[in-house]
């Protein structure tokens, strides 16, 4: 029989499962897809499939620093699932990346495609590297080899990477350039997330927020509410905390706290967002912080989850709201703007407590939408306004978003389990219906 | 190529993967080996892990869990086996990946290194779930497989019929038949003729050079620890060559006879009984004792790790041919050194298996395919000069024949990644 697969950095070990279990992000993230399975009654046969992932690359990058030396890093490529389309999943330039956590975003990607009903399977990548410490050049070059590296499994067809932690619109434009000499024919499908004048697509940059508000919306109305004058708390003020808090502002909402690594604000009569924005991306501050703002109150990241308000939007790193801190916890609804946020101890006491969490597949879908819409627009060749991105992006979600209430209502599960039976049920119903070619 | 590589090494605290990486630098600091490409010589190229689902006859699926390992690709296409067992492991596939780069470039054929591995049970699966496990294993390695990118080759339990499997599934899924996918296959889908001895056959060319550079006068007694394929062969080529065979041994026990054994009665005693103990024509010993039999050719050609620092002082023989794998312990390679044994280190006493190899991916390429004759002379040339090469490098480096190899294959590897560049 055989193992889950490896666990180390540089991927040098393979433990079985339930060694997996206790010691990695893959066999944490298998917990809560065997929470979902067992309400769905999932065939063994098909269960032993859907707890490996596909395909596994570790490649060696060698490639020149500024100074003349070689130096060789290594990179990762794990395609977990196809059975609904190409692989789709971003890639990660961080010293903490390992072959694990490659393979459990790897996996969380094939759920996150799937619940929104994008054709996509799952897939992720990772560079083990310090991107601070490399100059342009160097990750020009690093970049290009380890696309040179993954070409045999990437493409529009294969496997389509996008950015993530450390990597942004330029790395896309070098995959895409890479991709595309090595093809002799211009390539722009391969990657999404890429500056639009080669190809990106209008409303990408917003997506994610813009996602996250309409759940927002989505499950107010089902409960009866709008968002004006609900008081929202956003952790995280990048890309999607403060452009969720802005749009949220937008329709209404009271902004009452926003926080970013070095700590928070807060303002119980709403705080002006565009304002805070300005100031973070000013030249002036270096450190990009929202530390001196003036108008708001001083307050620490821990003080800003446990915030009196409606709605909390955790959008900044994982494990924020633990079994120590959920029942500090005020707020009502919990919108998952980053990626696992809520503990699975913390996740069972909110669920007790009945409060709502949009889950993290559903809650930040929109970048993976509008990334599809990307790799749409690059196959046909023909580009969209933005409004047109955005009316689709609010389609996609809120008819996801009804499917995971609904499901949720009928079988009396949290919004976070449903969602997961509802992805793995479609990846499911695709590999029946294809077969196992084996 | 059959080989079982240091599995105890994985279980012990010392990873065979990390030994295989100090044995590397080991060679750098003798060479001299510059630190940009030892440091990219440390890491295999690339390694690709793949689920397999699988339908065992019971109806159920099954999905395990295979491995292929590119370690350099500078001097060619990867070349290495695939092996089937319980006990794979990744860093197993990339040590012995790392070893193949070497071999290969030894005896310089046109080759870098790789290795694969299912780990699974295959002596307990039936023939119709092998197939489906290799087919399915096949296509999910495919992208990066084929004559001129990966060609893989039998290894611990798998076959030619394994092979023909490979090859087939490749063939199907480009449409057209490509036969130099893999080596080891049978004959009638582009096998070659003198592959299956080709191991004994290139062990038997190194010891005639070494009886020659040592001025040993032909006739040589030999002992022989292993009856399988390469085993078995050397004793009926050793024979052939007008050596005297005075021991051999299998995993049950072995006979010895100092006056030379009759190897065709002991092959037909083995064919019947399932082993060589009980053979008539000579005394019983065990198979520890042959490792320490009067003899002046000792060729180990069964498991690693049998020559210790234990036995080394008592054995006679003035050289070591190592048909297995590893079956020297490193401490034991010292003692042996200063006994003034020389040693002929597996990566060149058992290449004739990847050089016959070569030849059938060559013959594949042409679709021409030579006379055994003309496999067997052009074997003999290949294993002449690396011994030649291995022995003018031990003599400059003043080291012992295996760091005399590794010297020449490293150098190699290292000229030829150097020249080639980092790219882009």
């Amino acid at each position: 029989m055989s193992t889950v697969a490896g666990i180390t950095p540089g991927g040098t070990a393979s433990a079985n499962l339930k060694t997996a279990h206790e010691a990695s992000v893959f066999g944490e993230a298998i917990d809560y897809f065997n929470e979902a399975a067992a309400n769905l009654d999932l065939d063994p046969n098909i269960k032993r499939i859907l707890t490996h992932p596909s395909r596994q690359v570790i490649i060696s990058i060698p490639f020149q620093r500024d100074n003349g030396d070689l130096d060789v890093y290594t990179g990762y490529r794990v395609q977990y699932s196809f059975a609904r389309g190409p692989a789709k999943g971003g890639i990660r330039y961080h010293p903490g990346v390992t072959l694990d956590e490659v393979t459990a975003l790897a996996f969380w990607m094939t759920w996150k495609c799937a619940v929104v009903d994008l054709p996509f399977g799952g897939g992720k990548g990772g560079v083990t590297c310090d991107p601070r410490v490399l100059s342009d050049h160097e990750l020009e070059r690093l970049t290009r080899r380890y696309a040179a590296e993954i070409i045999e499994i990437i493409g529009p067809d294969k496997d389509v990477p996008a950015p993530d932690i450390g990597t942004n619109a330029q790395t896309m434009a070098w995959v895409m350039d890479t991709v595309s000499m090595h093809m002799r024919s211009h390539t722009p499908g391969v990657v999404t997330g890429k500056p639009l004048c080669i190809g990106g697509s209008r409303g990408r940059v917003e997506a994610t927020g813009r996602g996250l508000t309409i759940a927002i919306q989505a499950a107010l109305e089902k409960m009866g509410k709008t968002l004006a004058r609900q008081r929202v708390a956003v952790q995280g003020f990048g890309n999607v905390g403060s452009v969720s808090a802005k749009l949220l502002a937008q329709q209404g909402a009271i902004i009452v706290g926003v926080s970013d690594q070095f700590g928070g604000i807060y303002d119980k009569r709403g705080i002006d967002v565009e304002a805070a924005m300005a100031y973070v991306t000013a030249a002036t501050n270096e450190k990009r912080t929202l530390e001196g703002f003036s108008g708001a109150e001083r307050i620490t990241n821990e003080e800003l989850l446990e915030l009196p308000c409606d709605i909390l939007v955790p959008a900044a790193i994982e494990d924020q709201l633990t079994v120590e801190n959920a029942g500090r916890v005020k707020a009502h609804i919990i919108a998952e703007g980053a990626n696992g946020p809520t503990t699975p101890g913390a996740d069972g006491l909110f669920s007790q407590a009945g409060v709502t969490i949009i889950p993290d597949i559903l809650a930040n879908a929109g970048g993976v939408t509008v990334s599809y819409f990307e790799w749409a627009q690059d196959r046909m060749g023909y580009y969209w306004r933005e409004s047109l991105v955005n009316e689709r992006l609010e389609e996609v979600l809120r008819e996801n978003f009804d499917a995971v209430w609904s499901l949720a209502q009928q079988r009396s599960v949290t919004l976070r389990t449903a969602a997961y039976m509802l992805a793995i049920r479609r990846v499911v119903d695709s590999l029946l219906t294809r077969g196992i070619y084996a | 190529m059959s080989s079982t590589l240091d599995r105890s090494a994985v279980q012990s605290s010392l990873n065979v993967w990390q030994m295989a990486q100090r044995q590397l630098d080991d060679i750098a600091s003798i060479i001299g080996l510059d630190a940009s490409i030892h440091a990219y010589l440390r890491e295999p190229k690339r390694a690709l892990i793949v689920s397999v689902p699988v339908r065992m006859d019971s109806g159920a699926i099954k999905v395990f869990e295979g491995y292929r390992v590119q370690h350099n690709m500078a001097r060619g296409p990867a070349k290495g086996g695939i092996r089937f067992h319980p006990d794979v492991t990744i860093d197993e596939v990339k040590a012995l990946a790392m070893w193949m780069t070497w071999k290969c470039a030894l005896v310089n054929i046109p080759f870098g290194g790789a290795k694969g591995g299912v780990i699974c049970d295959a002596k307990n699966m039936s023939m119709q779930e092998l197939e489906n496990l290799t087919r399915r294993f096949t296509s999910e390695i495919s992208i990066i497989i084929g004559p001129e990118k990966d060609i893989p080759a039998p290894d611990v339990y798998t076959t030619p019929q394994i092979m023909a499997w490979i090859m087939d599934t490749f063939s199907m899924q480009k449409g057209y038949s490509i036969p130099g996918v893999v080596t080891g296959k049978p004959i009638a889908i582009g096998g070659s003729l003198g592959r299956d001895k080709a191991t004994a056959r290139g062990c038997l060319y190194v010891v005639q050079e070494a009886m020659k550079e040592l001025g040993l006068s032909d006739g040589a007694r030999v002992a022989i620890q292993g009856f399988g394929n390469a085993g078995l062969n050397a004793a009926e080529l050793m024979l052939e060559a007008g050596y005297k065979i005075v021991a051999v041994s299998d995993s049950r026990g072995g006979v010895a006879n100092t006056d030379g054994l009759d190897v065709q009665k002991i092959v037909a005693h083995k064919a019947e009984t399932g082993s060589v103990v009980g053979f008539s024509g000579g005394e019983q010993i065990s198979n520890k004792d042959v490792l320490e039999y009067d003899c002046d050719v000792l060729i180990p050609a069964a498991l690693e790790k049998v020559i210790t620092a234990e036995n080394a002082p008592r054995i006679k023989a003035k050289i070591i041919a190592e048909a297995a794998n590893g079956p020297t312990m490193p401490e034991a390679d010292e003692i042996l050194q200063e006994r003034g044994i020389m040693v002929l280190p597996d990566i060149l006493a058992n290449a004739g298996g990847v050089t016959v190899s070569y030849f059938e991916w060559v013959q594949d390429l042409q679709e021409n395919f030579w006379e055994e004759q003309t496999v067997n002379d052009r074997l003999r040339i290949i294993m002449v000069r690396a011994f030649r090469e291995t022995l003018e490098r031990a003599k400059k480096y003043n080291v012992n024949m295996r760091r005399g190899a590794y010297a020449v294959a490293v150098g190699r590897v290292a000229e030829a990644t150097s020249l080639r560049g980092v790219y882009p």
